[in-house]
């Protein structure tokens, strides 16, 4: 027999850990005995660490018990005849109740189970017999309305020190010779995962007899590729050159080992002048990446290498005997929190971009003095219009929507603008055509625009083009500008400050709706 | 349409461009002959660099420069293969009443060695109808060929008097009172630049009816995140994870550029010293690791990982 089923507990009592949780769970039963319906039972963890054990264990508090999952066909059908059947039509003979167990219900995929988690929920709402659910990911979608109609049991892994002490009896009990520090390493490297635990010391010890050290090694050699968390435990843990080298040989991109390491330095090494050291190997380390970067010469990163291993594992005094936590590099789960916002600035940004003619970084180190000026109802208006910003954008720069006041005034001065600007543009355009007897161009589009002067002589062309930049050109526009200018400044003379609104308004059309903008 | 004040008071014409005359001068002489080399405008941000091409693209190319002229931003994600066939696809077409085509490719620094040195195989196989105006901030991102290639201008910060006497007309052309004092408080922050500089002058403006010095210290506190300062502190008292996570913040979330970080913080230590809250020695000290950072940043180093490590010397 396997043992893990030779080792699987056979009461409460025996499953390691959990003891509140398995405090939850009897206190369900006892309600049910008493015949007082509960809410199903939802027990939500990692493999390995009891979840359908404790399901059995309960489910011989009951005078029967059905269970389905992952690897039964789930349809919608199958579910809805086995289970549904019997958790709505309770026996006429006795009232016993019968437990339902599902277990993995987040594993429920594909198309056969279309509907599986529908009828998953019709369960809970019609049953009225005891159910228990299992899953392994809390955050699973397909479990998101099963949570809200169910107790909620979430399951911790397995203490390593419950785990060793299991293992010790195991190791008893076959009569296995077992080198106590190895169990605990065995204990500590099953991360909580008990059967997988069981599973490895079967493996190692069932025939031999013995467990060492060694037997370790050669099981995590089995798939002899070193994982970062090696390199990187390496660096931190040791200070023999030679072991960091041959660490920093391993199939990942260097500059992803180096963030992995300046990640953990500070949960590691706790001396200021450490963390100052190691860090400043770690800046060399990235400025060599850069220059192998810049100048395609990849030999650089041998240096890089040197620096973020030895540099890094020599500027500790002395190795800590502590277990520390490693983390993979926050700075990048912080990217997937932050995805909603950072696409909603960079969509702003790529408004701005095109607008004012800069970069996306230009334009979102202006965000903070948008945020000011947005806080003004009128430039909050002008601003986004001219930037076309939709809603959501707006409200990236302000709380409170503009007004509706303020967005109807501006309209209606939008349309009344418009108007005055068709007449001065005509006016202008006759203007232009008397003194320089050209065509005058007015906003026109590049395609309408597209003269045919490929048809003339180059000799045209040349004069032609004379004509525009040095007069036409050059001299039109500036005394266009100068006379925009001068009314600008006349009007800003006449105009008292109460009538400013109203004013920035025509001297903003006035400075540049000009025959030349953009 | 009313844009913010930056782009409605971005000059139109090479004459209205202030405090570049050098450059502005020599461009004049490009018109006048009718023919230019590929240019590169290099120098730090809002000093005039775009604002210039667009002026000397719509001057020398004249009535017809729609037409004969393509703009594209070389920092963002578009990618370089959708640069590379806009260029091909344009420098293809013969011009359309000028003697040449634009392409004017902004903020070009950002571009990986590989994409500009196929840049500069468009450069050279369109020598006949097209010119490059290029920008960027820093000319040493920019690989040797390409630089050979062009006649360089090298815009400086603008000087204190041209800023101020700018944001002195705008503020009179939006009909907005102002104290001298806060306009000179403007200009001390923004180092030079235009951009910023009138950024914060319609920030102080959006609060109230006169731009007042006070208006704008409210600005210039509220645009710089308290984020950097409190950074600052966790760092100074030797709490380096929580200062790592601020800068992250920043960083990720905010999408503070590398460089906007460092004169942040230049400003931050600065501020503490004038304020007498830091000891002089300590703020050399500080300075010292900071334009190292500085420094590594521009050698193409990451950012981030340069300004944790920065972090760790506040310690
Ligand atoms: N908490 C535990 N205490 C004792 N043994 C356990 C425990 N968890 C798991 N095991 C062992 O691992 C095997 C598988 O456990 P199981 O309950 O199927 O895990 P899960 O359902 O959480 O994936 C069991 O047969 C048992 O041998
Ligand atoms: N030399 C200058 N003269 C007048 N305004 C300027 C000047 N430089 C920048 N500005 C202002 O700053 C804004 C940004 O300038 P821009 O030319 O885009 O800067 P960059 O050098 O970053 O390309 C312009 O729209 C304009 O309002
Ligand atoms: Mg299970
Ligand atoms: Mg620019």
């Amino acid at each position: 027999m396997l043992w893990t089923e030779k080792y699987r507990p056979k009461t409460l009592n025996e499953v390691l850990g959990n003891g509140k949780q398995k405090k939850e769970i009897e206190t369900w039963v006892s309600s049910w005995k008493n015949k007082i319906p509960q809410k199903p039972l939802l027990l939500v963890g990692p493999p390995g660490i009891g979840k359908t054990t404790l399901a059995h264990i309960i489910a011989k508090e009951f005078s029967e018990y059905i269970e389905l999952n992952a690897s039964d066909k789930r349809s919608y059908d199958i579910i809805m005849n086995t289970v549904g059947e019997s958790s709505t039509t309770r026996s006429f003979f006795n009232d016993d109740y019968k437990l339902i167990i599902l277990d993995e219900v987040d594993g429920i995929h594909g198309n056969d189970d279309r509907g599986g988690a529908r009828a998953i929920g019709q369960i809970i709402d019609k049953s009225k017999h005891p159910l228990i659910l299992i899953a392994n990911d809390f955050y699973s979608k397909r479990i998101a309305t099963i949570k809200n109609k169910s107790q909620v049991v979430k399951m911790q892994k397995v203490h390593t020190n419950s785990l060793n002490a299991f293992l010790k009896k195991i190791a008893h009990n076959e009569g296995i010779k077992a080198d106590p520090v190895a169990i605990k390493e065995l204990a500590k490297r099953s991360t909580g995962d008990v059967r997988s635990a069981i599973n490895t010391f079967e493996v190692i010890a069932d025939e031999k007899k013995t467990f060492e050290m060694e037997d370790l090694d050669i099981i995590s050699k089995k798939d002899d590729r070193l994982t970062i968390f090696d390199s990187l435990r390496t660096v931190l843990k040791s200070k023999t050159p030679k072991k960091v080298k041959d660490a920093m040989f391993i199939e990942e991109d260097p500059t992803l080992i180096m963030e992995y390491i300046a990640e953990n330095i500070p949960r590691e090494y706790e001396k200021k002048n450490e963390i100052k050291k190691a860090y400043e190997n770690i800046s060399k380390a990235d400025l060599y990446f850069g220059r192998a970067r810049n100048s395609r010469n990849y030999g650089y990163w041998k240096y890089a290498s040197d620096f973020m291993g030895i540099g890094v594992s020599l500027s500790k005094k002395d190795t800590y005997k502590k277990f520390t936590k490693l983390t993979s590099p926050t700075s990048f789960s912080y990217l997937s929190k932050t995805r909603g916002k950072r696409n909603l600035r960079d969509k702003i940004a790529e408004k701005m971009s095109k607008k004012l003619h800069i970069s996306h970084s230009v334009a979102i180190s202006m965000f903070p003095y948008f945020e000011i000026i947005f806080e003004n109802d009128e430039d909050a208006y002008d601003i986004s219009d001219f930037l076309e910003l939709d809603d959501d954008e707006i409200k990236r720069f302000r709380k409170k929507k503009i007004p509706k006041k303020v967005i109807n005034a501006k309209e209606k001065e939008k349309i009344k603008n418009r108007e005055e600007k068709k007449k001065i543009e005509i006016e202008k355009g006759i203007y232009i055509k008397k003194k320089q007897d050209t065509s005058t161009k007015t906003k026109k589009s590049p395609d309408t625009t597209q003269v045919k002067p490929e048809e003339k002589t180059k000799k045209d062309l040349k004069s032609q083009n004379e004509k525009n930049t040095k007069k036409t050109g050059k001299e039109k526009k500036k005394e266009l500008l100068k006379d925009i200018n001068e009314k600008n400044t006349k009007k800003a003379e006449e105009n008292p400050k109460k009538e400013k609104l109203k004013d920035r308004k025509k001297t903003e059309d006035n400075a540049q709706k000009s025959l030349f903008n953009f | 349409m009313n844009g913010p004040w930056v782009e409605k008071y971005r000059p139109q014409t090479l004459d209205d461009i202030v405090g570049q005359d050098h450059i502005v001068k020599r461009l004049e002489k490009y018109v006048d002959e009718e023919s230019m080399p590929n240019l590169m405008f290099t120098g730090p941000a809002g000093v005039g660099k775009t604002t210039t091409a667009l002026a000397l693209v719509k001057l020398i190319l004249g009535e017809y420069w729609r037409q004969n002229f393509l703009e594209l931003n070389a920092s963002d994600a578009r990618g370089i293969e959708t640069v590379r066939n806009d260029i091909k696809n344009f420098c293809r077409l013969k011009p359309v009443g000028t003697p040449f085509r634009i392409v004017f490719l902004d903020e070009v620094d950002n571009m990986t060695k590989d994409a500009q040195h196929a840049l500069r195989r468009e450069m050279e196989m369109y020598t006949k109808t097209a010119t490059f105006i290029l920008s960027c901030n820093y000319s040493s991102k920019i690989i040797d060929p390409i630089q050979s290639r062009c006649a360089i201008f090298r815009f400086t910060p603008i000087k204190g008097q041209d800023i101020l006497k700018r944001l002195e007309k705008i503020a009179k052309n939006e009909n907005y009172e102002y104290d001298t004092e806060a306009l000179e408080t403007i200009v001390y922050f923004a180092e030079g630049d235009m951009r910023k500089s009138i950024n914060m002058l319609q920030s102080a403006a959006s609060e109230g009816e006169k731009i007042t010095n006070d208006a704008v210290y409210d600005v210039v506190s509220k645009a710089r995140p308290e984020d950097i300062n409190s950074m600052i502190t966790k760092a100074l008292s030797g709490d380096f994870m929580g200062a790592r996570t601020l800068l992250r913040e920043n960083m990720v979330l905010h999408g503070t550029s590398g460089e906007d970080m460092v004169t942040q913080i230049y400003q931050d230590i600065s501020k503490r010293v004038m304020d007498e809250k830091m000891d002089g020695k300590i703020y050399m000290d500080l300075m010292e690791y900071l334009a190292d950072c500085d420094f590594r940043i521009r050698e193409g180093a990451n950012p981030r990982i340069q300004l944790e490590a920065l972090l760790t010397k506040f310690l």
